[in-house]
């Protein structure tokens, strides 16, 4: 009895010692080949601190469609004041910005314009989705216009509203900022980098 | 740029081609111009317009005039009550309906309102591209006040779907009137303020003297309106020259220019800022008492407390939240002075509650032509102070 | 001029050219065939006492729901800014060949009307310079604002009345 005891133990410690080599040989594949500086616990802190630091500092693309860009543009003035959290200058040029809030309805004529425009920006890039024409078509269902922006550009926060007000609009992105720090040092966040 | 047999590049034509592309920040939304540039300077354009198009005059074929009433403010998106103001007596006209002074007068303030914020965010914008950086943070103060009266009114900022088809949606509070009467009293030093910015500015006064100069007869032969059409001599303000809703009891002046150039659009507006605030004063000295819409319960809901006594109260309540108002056939046109000019709707009606065809009739469409016809001949940065200057707001060109 | 003065002179002058000219809810409304709408322009453009000079719009109509000949109709409106009157111009146009002559030559804010008209409801509109579409992308098939166009392709995704929603979209309540 006791002998079958032992080579059970033997054999599970056998099983396990082959896990821990799977294990092991596995970590080291990937730190030989992946080579990415978000794996191992030093590089996820400075993973969060790269986070913080882009939450921070998100410099929007002028990309106003519509009569929600009226409310961006009041988002960005005095009374609510944008620049407090980071949003300082809007961007004329999308390579120079980060964040793409698509304010107001897209167009059929419009929707490649966006594509363009989205992938001329740098890796890592956010999309609002300001206003209930650009999340879903908003009071617009016809032949005209895209339903949803999000069939055009993949979108990180939608703002309903009609137009929302700036004060729903910097709650979006302060709802953006929460995303960007939670998703800061891990996959998430390295996939957008890639 | 073609090739020849060698495979070498040949130019065949003389002028570069420049796209000022549907995404710009000086545009005033998604408005693209084409053009040959000879060096600096403009030789033609070749405007595009369609990238904003949302349907609106198909939708409304399908929709109950109501319905129809928020699909208009998103036309011209600056100012949402002129374009119900439109809408709505074209409307009336078919339906021969006549509205109360009260709501007269409650639909004159929100529009001059709505064209004060109009002209604030026009001088905000236009300032902003030529460089004044300052004047966008300073109008935007005011446009601010503007937005919460709004909101007090109507319960929304921008947006208001104010105006109704016999009247206006709800009166107005003591504590509005009161607001109102604060604005209007602070604002005159505003306007006072954006002068002493840019008025004798000699930077402004390079940018904008002699810059899109349009003479009198291609103003007219162009159709270019409002403010745009004034700078250019042309006396022509639909306030005066057909009074609607009650603008025949206030006194006010229509500013006319000489030049036609952009300087002297700037100085229209600016003026018009002042007039309009005029007649907002003298509306609230004289608001008249009574019903704020037409008492025909055909037309207009009646009022929510005969409801609880009256039998054909509840039944003209009833069909008309459920079925809408009932139009006549027949077709009609009534152009209003909206802050860019002309506005109008051209109403087919066939006798059921939902338009046959409703055009809108659209200044800065019709300005479009007009507008890149000025450019001809401009430096590159004077593109962007006509664009400016005739205020181009592209839900209304796209519809 | 009042509007029954416009009328009676363009009865009076223009008697061949134009088909019915009457008053309604006080504008000034005027029939005219395409072939005469050119010379009919003309004629209220340069009269010294019409001078109608500026053109406000210019529309289309698609009377197909209607069932009336014929089916289109172009919509013209003019003011006239030293006298202050205005006057509307009706165009039936034939269905199976919508056809109306420019007014561009005449009145140069009629080129983008006229673009939107062709792009809009597909008339030919004859010695435009630069006929092509202004406001649907340029590979658009069909013309989006006649009656038989669909409005949307799409059902709405999520609906508590989608029943009801669908109906008014797709049928309308009958006209007569």
């Amino acid at each position: 009895m006791g002998l079958i005891d032992q080579v059970a133990d033997k054999i599970e410690e056998e099983i396990g010692n082959i896990k821990l080599n799977a294990k092991e040989a596995a970590e080291a594949f990937e730190a030989q080949y992946s080579g990415a500086i978000y794996d191992s616990i030093l590089t996820t802190k400075l993973g969060k601190v790269v986070g913080w630091a882009q939450k921070n500092a998100l410099w929007p693309a002028t990309f106003g469609l519509a009569c929600c860009a009226i409310e961006m543009m009041a988002m960005a003035n005095s009374r609510w004041d944008a620049a407090r959290f980071g949003a300082e200058v809007f961007r004329a040029s999308p390579r120079q910005a980060d964040l793409m809030i698509v304010s107001g309805r897209v167009s059929q004529k419009m929707a490649p314009v966006l594509k363009i425009i989205y992938d001329q920006m740098a890796e890592p890039k956010w999309v609002i989705s300001m206003g209930a024409c650009a999340s879903c078509g908003g009071i617009f269902n016809n032949y005209a216009i895209v339903q949803g922006v999000d069939r055009v550009v993949p979108v990180d926060v939608y703002v309903p509203g009609c137009p929302p007000g700036p004060e729903a609009l910097l709650y979006g992105i302060i709802k953006l900022q929460e995303k960007i720090m939670n998703e800061a040092g891990t996959s998430g966040a390295k996939k957008r980098a890639a | 740029m073609s090739v020849t047999e060698q495979g070498l590049l040949e130019r065949d034509k003389d002028t570069m081609t420049l796209n000022m592309g549907p995404s710009h920040p000086s545009t005033h939304g998604v408005f693209r111009i084409i053009m040959e540039m000879d060096g600096e300077i403009v030789k033609s354009t070749d405007p595009e317009i369609g990238y904003l198009h949302t349907g609106i005059e198909k939708t409304s074929e399908n929709k109950r005039y109501v319905h129809v009433i928020p699909m208009t403010d998103r036309l011209d998106y600056l100012s949402p009550p002129s374009n119900n103001l439109a809408f709505c007596l074209t409307a009336e006209k078919l339906l021969q309906c006549e509205i109360p002074p009260r709501g007269n007068y409650l639909r004159v303030i929100m529009c001059e309102l709505a064209r004060l914020g109009s002209h604030l965010v026009w001088l905000a914008t236009h300032a902003l591209d030529i460089g004044a950086m300052t004047i966008f943070l300073y109008c935007w103060r005011e446009r601010e006040m503007i937005l919460d009266l709004n909101e007090e009114i109507s319960g929304v900022r921008m947006m208001t779907s104010y105006l109704r088809i016999g009247g206006v949606a709800f009166d107005s509070t003591p504590e509005w009137l009161a607001n109102v009467r604060k604005f209007v009293d602070y604002f005159p030093s505003k306007i006072d303020e954006y002068e002493r910015l840019l008025t004798h500015n000699p930077i402004w006064l390079d940018r904008t003297q002699g810059v899109g100069v349009m003479s009198r007869e291609d103003a007219i032969n162009w159709s270019l309106s409002g403010p745009a059409l004034r700078a250019s001599g042309v006396d022509m303000d639909f306030r005066k020259i057909r009074p609607y809703s009650g603008y025949e009891n206030f006194k006010f002046d229509v500013p006319v220019g000489k030049n036609g150039d952009v300087y002297d659009r700037y100085l229209m507006r600016v003026e018009e800022m002042r007039q309009s605030r005029e007649i907002i004063d003298q509306a609230l000295n004289s608001l008249p008492d009574g019903p704020y819409k037409t008492q025909d319960n055909k037309i207009s809901l009646p009022d929510r407390d005969t409801l609880h006594t009256s039998m054909e109260a509840l039944i003209h309540h009833f069909k008309l939240v459920s079925e809408g108002v009932n139009v006549p056939a027949g077709e009609t046109y009534v152009p209003i002075e909206g802050p860019r000019g002309e506005v109008g709707f051209y109403i087919v009606s066939d006798g059921s509650g939902i338009p046959y065809r409703a055009k809108m009739r659209a200044p800065s469409f019709m300005a479009i032509p007009g507008m890149c016809k000025m450019m001809e001949g401009c430096f590159i940065a004077d593109v962007v102070a006509v664009i400016g200057s005739i205020d181009i707001v592209m839900g209304e060109v796209d519809r | 001029m009042t509007s029954e003065e416009i009328v009676e002179k363009l009865k009076s002058d223009m008697d061949g050219k134009i088909l019915e000219a009457t008053v309604t809810l006080g504008d000034a409304v005027v029939h005219v065939s395409p072939d005469a709408l050119h010379e009919v322009a003309v004629f209220i453009k340069d009269d010294p006492d019409l001078k109608f000079d500026y053109l406000s719009y210019i529309s289309g109509v698609d009377y197909l729901d209607q069932d009336r000949e014929p089916r289109f109709e172009a919509v013209y409106e003019f003011h006239s800014i030293d006298h202050n009157h205005s006057i509307r111009l009706r165009v039936g146009l034939e269905e199976d060949d919508p056809t109306v002559p420019t007014v561009s030559d005449l009145w140069l804010g009629a080129l983008f009307p006229e673009r939107e008209l062709f792009d809009m409801f597909g008339f030919n509109i004859t010695g435009h310079p630069d006929l092509r579409r202004l406001i649907m992308p340029e590979a658009w098939e069909g013309h989006p604002l006649l009656r038989d166009y669909p409005l949307t392709t799409e059902d709405v995704t999520f609906s508590h009345n989608r029943d009801y929603k669908s109906d008014l979209v797709k049928s309308k309540p009958p006209t007569r």
